[in-house]
């Protein structure tokens, strides 16, 4: 037996704002999934956000096609092949999204967040840059995987506020790290496992500033399938303002029977989509 | 109850309820609000209470002090007054005066918008903020006054200090004896990925993992068909591993503990 991917994936405007800069994207032929959360004026949130899901995309596409993952910028040590690629597709995102904020006028100054996680079999790896996140859905229990780059959670880090100062705070809004933000990016990656049955969860901070973790789980725990939690959760949080974009990308792993597993590598019941 | 918001742009980086104390501001540590800048006199200014008000007075410092914009040498505070000291400012909000004591104390923040669009900050910047913020909270800095506080330990941050959790296998076949459960999440099995690596043919490749969360640690069972008993009671989903505790699985004994 071996595990295998189910995802579903929902992005919305909210009640407040008038354009979406959310995108999304996965792949579960790769098992690769990404959230980007884009900010900037003028349209340029969204293309930034475009730019990052589309690249990291891109890459992993054009690496499993020639089977070379060719590194860009900087690797890190005692992390998995996967998740140094997942770092060198984010500095490409990085580098894209920089390039035309620095050489259109109206983009100036554009970035986003991103979170990026792959599946492979028990295998997950995982990598971000801002303060959207992916949370981990086990056995009735809920973990944030991913540590914000926030400038409130970093203080939370450095116990210098507590993290309920922290969900008040009114610096919520500020992160310390993004992509397109400066030439280099650092993200962080890291190797985890997961098991038949878990379910992850990658969104932008409209879900997370609105609906906490315990509700996060309620709401995934009940729904019949991905596509609906997806869909509840995004209700949640417009329920309590949605006054930021709202994106959600569900991914659950499944053990399969050999049979089916047959029909997956003969091409079938693989999957893909993208918010735009 | 009156307060003083510290702020660098638009972020809060301290806030002081207001008491019948007085309560001084200046880049030297010694001050209740302590301003770590350059463009800050050692003891810049005070905010008092006299009588049945509240006032702010400069120090004849180098920079001054500006109340509403204005340069002031001492002046009486109103609710929503915004005193300028060197790039940061103060916000008063005097509570008291706004509706009935008391009501709301949760919600005493300025009245900005909240959840505005998302901002990003530099790396010079947020650096500059987060020594603000180390500053304003008094945490222990090295380096002198007078220089901006060293703040290279920006990344990556001070880890928080939690227990490590320790595995010693008591029976069994495992590559060590000892296991350091530092990881989010370790495996327990004889797959590459295993952190704690069964030897013998008929191990299974995952047998169990633990994972570590908020500083605890749980383990769960990684197939329904492979039993994990803790103190000799199998158990069902995942459970929370106790000092003490020893573990069952896949033919191997342990024990869980924490490390000094």
């Amino acid at each position: 037996m071996s595990l295998s991917v189910q995802a579903a994936g929902q992005t919305d405007l909210g009640c407040v704002r008038k354009n979406n800069e959310d995108n999304f994207g996965y792949d579960t032929r790769l098992g690769l999934f990404v959230v980007c959360d884009g900010m900037g004026g003028a349209a340029a949130g969204e293309v930034a956000s475009k730019l990052g899901v589309d690249t990291v995309l891109t890459y992993f596409r054009e690496a499993s096609r020639h089977h070379h993952y060719p590194v860009v910028g900087d690797t890190f040590e005692g992390v998995s092949v996967r998740a140094n690629a997942l770092a060198s597709a984010i500095h490409l995102a990085n580098q894209a999204i920089h390039e035309t904020g620095t050489k259109s006028e109206g983009k100036r100054g554009m970035g986003s967040t991103i979170v990026a996680a792959m599946v492979q079999g028990n295998y997950l790896s995982i990598a971000h840059v801002g303060d959207s996140r992916i949370y981990l859905v086990r056995q009735g229990s809920i973990q944030q995987l991913t540590n914000d780059h926030s400038l409130v959670m970093e203080q939370v880090r450095r116990g210098l506020i507590t993290r309920e100062q922290a969900e008040k705070s009114e610096m919520q809004n500020i992160i310390i790290r993004a992509l397109g933000s400066e030439d280099s990016v650092k993200p962080d990656v890291e190797d985890l496992v997961v098991l038949p049955g878990d379910v992850l969860l990658l969104c932008s901070d409209g879900l997370t500033k609105h609906v906490k973790d315990d509700w996060i789980l309620g709401i995934i725990l009940e729904a019949p399938d991905l596509e609906q939690a997806c869909n509840d959760l995004i209700d949640a949080a417009k329920a309590h303002g949605g006054d930021d974009n709202i994106t959600c990308v569900l991914v659950k792993t499944v053990q399969l029977p050999w049979y089916k597993k047959m029909f997956n590598i003969f091409g079938g019941n693989h999957r893909w989509q993208s918010s735009t | 109850m009156a307060k003083l918001y510290l702020k660098f742009d638009a972020a809060v980086l301290k806030e002081v309820a207001l008491t019948q104390g007085v309560v001084t501001i200046g880049r030297l540590p010694d001050n209740v609000i302590q301003i770590d800048n350059l463009a800050v006199s050692g003891h810049h200014a005070k905010v008092f209470w006299d009588q049945d008000h509240f006032v702010v007075e400069d120090n004849n410092s180098l920079n001054g002090t500006f109340l509403n914009n204005r340069r002031i040498s001492k002046a009486t505070l109103k609710d929503n007054d915004v005193v300028l000291i060197g790039k940061h400012t103060l916000a008063f909000k005097d509570e008291w005066h706004e509706g009935a004591p008391g009501a709301a104390p949760e919600k005493s923040g300025p009245s900005l918008p909240k959840m505005e669009a998302t901002m990003m900050l530099d790396t010079k910047k947020a650096k500059e903020m987060m020594a603000a913020a180390q500053a304003a909270a008094g945490a222990p800095r090295t380096g002198t006054a007078a220089e901006p506080s060293p703040v290279e330990h920006l990344e990556p941050p001070a880890p928080p200090k939690d227990r490590m959790g320790m595995l010693t296998v008591m029976e069994g076949k495992t590559d060590q004896k000892q296991y350091t459960l530092a990881s989010k999440m370790s495996v327990i099995g004889k797959s590459d990925m295993a952190s704690i690596r069964l030897r013998g043919f008929f191990a299974p490749s995952m047998a169990a993992l633990i994972s570590k969360q908020d500083a605890k640690y749980y383990i769960a069972s990684s197939e329904p068909k492979i039993k994990v008993k803790i103190n000799g009671q199998e158990i069902a989903g995942r459970k929370e591993l106790n000092e003490g505790d020893i573990i069952e699985v896949a033919g191997i004994k342990m024990t869980f503990g924490y490390q000094d």
